[in-house]
């Protein structure tokens, strides 16, 4: 590959085609994440003037503030049930449309729907569903009363999100999961077979092995998906509440910054939640590297 | 291969009936509570059966709240960053893999960084670059000493403003830095042979002439689902476009759909008219999912690996 011939040799030419989107990443990208570290060192004013160094200060207010623990909870209870259901449910469904059986086909086209509806549309929707007065739970809560009010009971807000979340989350993760079961070679079952493994075996001893890497990235990209795009749900369900049930940590960021004017607070906590979802990254880069003993 | 199967597509076929009925469901009770009145969803709550004021309340959004302006704003959004992206990232990676430059592994790594931290995450200091771009600029005048210098030569420092935000512009630009399209194009251009850019280059083939007769014609399926996943992802955006427009006419259709639900007054709001606005804001995506599915799918795939 690095004989003299293999390569253009121009000078600026490959910094032309570059520079317009490395322009646009450092602007949007590298400026905005820079910032966010810097000013959770300053004491920001909301509309411009002056700004304070004030060290340690922001991390000092932002970590003794126990909404900001509250929210941080929520976040990594939501990030394990909804993430985990976000996976298993369409690796289930995945592996039941690998078979040839007569819903394969429609199941593989219908499941990938939900990528044309935005977040905020089908919060808007499962808001209406789930509303205790006029949608699915109305008979019931006539029968019981107060079975089912996510305006009152943040339990059951929360359960809308995850419901929410889940459907969401489907096309991406069964595309992935069935790519994945796809590409296991037709010898592998046909040897399991003669050595008298059933269909149902096979789930255990071949194919999960077989999609271990799949199965882990998909649950590493979801666990930040979960962080970040549950956003759109609380807005449009709950608003956060009730009581602040189901204020996560990138709804409170966008309640204090824009709602509050706490620049400082709101990019302390930024920056504190860029970490922790660094350190996820991290992880998916250690199980991208696991990939290689799993080549086939 | 001849075995007994049939326990397990059993529970296969019930498990994808399911499953399919979870996905559908709320699609089709959306659309039957659409084409239902008021009146009527006051006293039946949820309408399992679809009525006839589909056309009505569909012509209530359509007259009487922003969304028909905001959905163009969508297309224009959408589509600009499908073709943005497509556009800056073919270039972007056709530099890093068919160059021999040294910063092509720096490049790289700074561009594929981006898929780390998503929009939603650094939406605060964002909302302040995109409040005025130039401020970058002017920090690092200030920091550098270069404005002091200014000021003595010229009696003003320099401090320039221009803010993006209200715009298409600036709803589009922090979607499209990102770095998933240049992965997928290098991806593929990995994939292409060693010898068609020897070939080509025998034959006298420069960098453009390769770039627009070669590669772009091999591409064109890695373009239409880089396109389909930029398209939808940009149609769907919510906290960007949320905080990035403030007036309701440049406003995104989801964002739109999401303030036509009332703050909580103690009324039912008109739900039937939100459905209908729902459905008519999901319309344009589903269709394209509906067409291009196969892109999709492969784009979804190519942007894993």
């Amino acid at each position: 590959m690095k004989s003299e011939s293999s390569l253009f040799g121009h000078r600026w030419l490959p910094l032309l085609f570059v520079a317009p989107l490395m322009l646009l990443i450092v602007l949007f990208f590298y400026v905005p994440v820079f910032q966010a570290f810097y000013w959770s060192f300053f004491l920001e004013q909301p509309f411009g003037g002056t700004s304070e160094f004030v060290g340690l200060q922001n991390f000092q207010r932002v970590l003794s503030d126990p909404e900001f623990w509250a929210a941080t909870g929520r976040t990594v209870v939501f990030m394990l049930t909804a993430s985990s259901l976000a996976v298993v449910v369409p690796l289930m469904l995945a592996i039941a449309a690998d078979r040839k059986i007569g819903l394969s086909y429609t199941a593989r086209n219908i499941l990938v729907w939900p990528k044309g509806v935005a977040g905020a549309s089908i919060g808007v929707v499962f808001a209406f569903i789930f509303n205790p007065f006029v949608g699915l739970m109305a008979p019931l809560n006539a029968l019981f009363p107060g079975l089912w009010n996510p305006g009152i009971d943040g339990t059951d807000a929360f359960i809308t999100l995850v419901g929410a979340h889940v459907w969401s989350g489907i096309p991406f993760n069964f595309v992935i999961l069935l790519a994945g079961l796809r590409s296991i070679p037709h010898t592998m079952y046909q040897a399991a077979a003669m050595d008298g493994a059933g269909p149902w075996r096979r789930i255990i001893d071949v194919q999960l092995p077989l999609i271990m890497p799949h199965l882990f990235l998909t649950f590493v990209l979801e666990f930040t998906e979960s962080i970040t795009s549950v956003f759109a749900l609380i807005d449009t369900i709950t608003g956060g509440g009730p009581g602040g049930a189901t204020t996560l940590l990138v709804y409170k960021i966008y309640v204090d910054g824009f709602r509050g004017f706490d620049l400082s607070g709101a990019s302390t906590q930024t920056a504190i939640l860029m970490v922790f979802v660094l350190l996820l990254a991290a992880c998916q880069f250690f199980f991208l590297g696991r990939r290689i003993n799993y080549e086939r | 291969m001849v075995e007994n199967a049939r326990s397990i597509n059993i529970a296969a076929s019930i498990l994808l009936a399911i499953g399919i009925l979870y996905i559908v469901g709320p699609l089709y009770l959306t659309l039957s509570t659409a084409s239902q009145s008021y009146e009527y969803m006051l006293r039946n709550g949820l309408a399992s059966l679809p009525g006839t004021e589909l056309i009505a309340n569909m012509s209530k959004v359509i007259h009487e709240t922003n969304i028909p302006i905001q959905m163009l704003n969508s297309v224009i959004v959408a589509f600009s960053n499908g073709l943005a992206t497509c556009v800056l990232s073919f270039l972007s990676a056709y530099a890093i893999v068919y160059f021999r430059i040294r910063w092509a592994g720096v490049a790289f790594a700074l561009i594929l960084a981006t898929i780390m931290l998503p929009l939603d995450i650094r939406v605060i200091t964002t909302y302040q670059v995109a409040s005025n771009i130039f401020s970058p600029l002017n920090a690092i005048l200030d920091v550098t000493g270069l404005n002091s210098l200014i000021e003595t030569a010229f009696g003003s420092p320099v401090h320039l403003e221009l803010s993006i935000l209200d715009t298409h512009f600036g709803l589009t630009a922090p979607l499209v830095a990102h770095g998933t399209g240049t992965f997928l194009f290098r991806q593929f251009f990995m994939t292409l042979p060693k010898d068609l850019f020897k070939a080509a280059r025998m034959d006298g083939a420069g960098p453009i002439r390769f770039l627009f007769d070669i590669l772009l014609p091999l591409a064109r399926t890695s373009f239409a689902s880089l396109f389909v996943l930029t398209f939808l992802s940009g149609w769907t955006q919510y906290l960007w476009p949320l905080v990035g427009a403030s007036t309701p006419d440049m406003q995104t259709a989801v964002v739109g759909l999401a303030r036509l639900v009332p703050d909580a007054d103690g009324r039912v709001p008109d739900f039937p008219m939100i459905m209908a606005g729902a459905v008519l804001v999901s319309l344009v995506p589903l269709t394209m999912i509906a067409l291009l599915q196969r892109f999709l799918v492969q784009g979804l795939v190519l942007s894993e690996k």
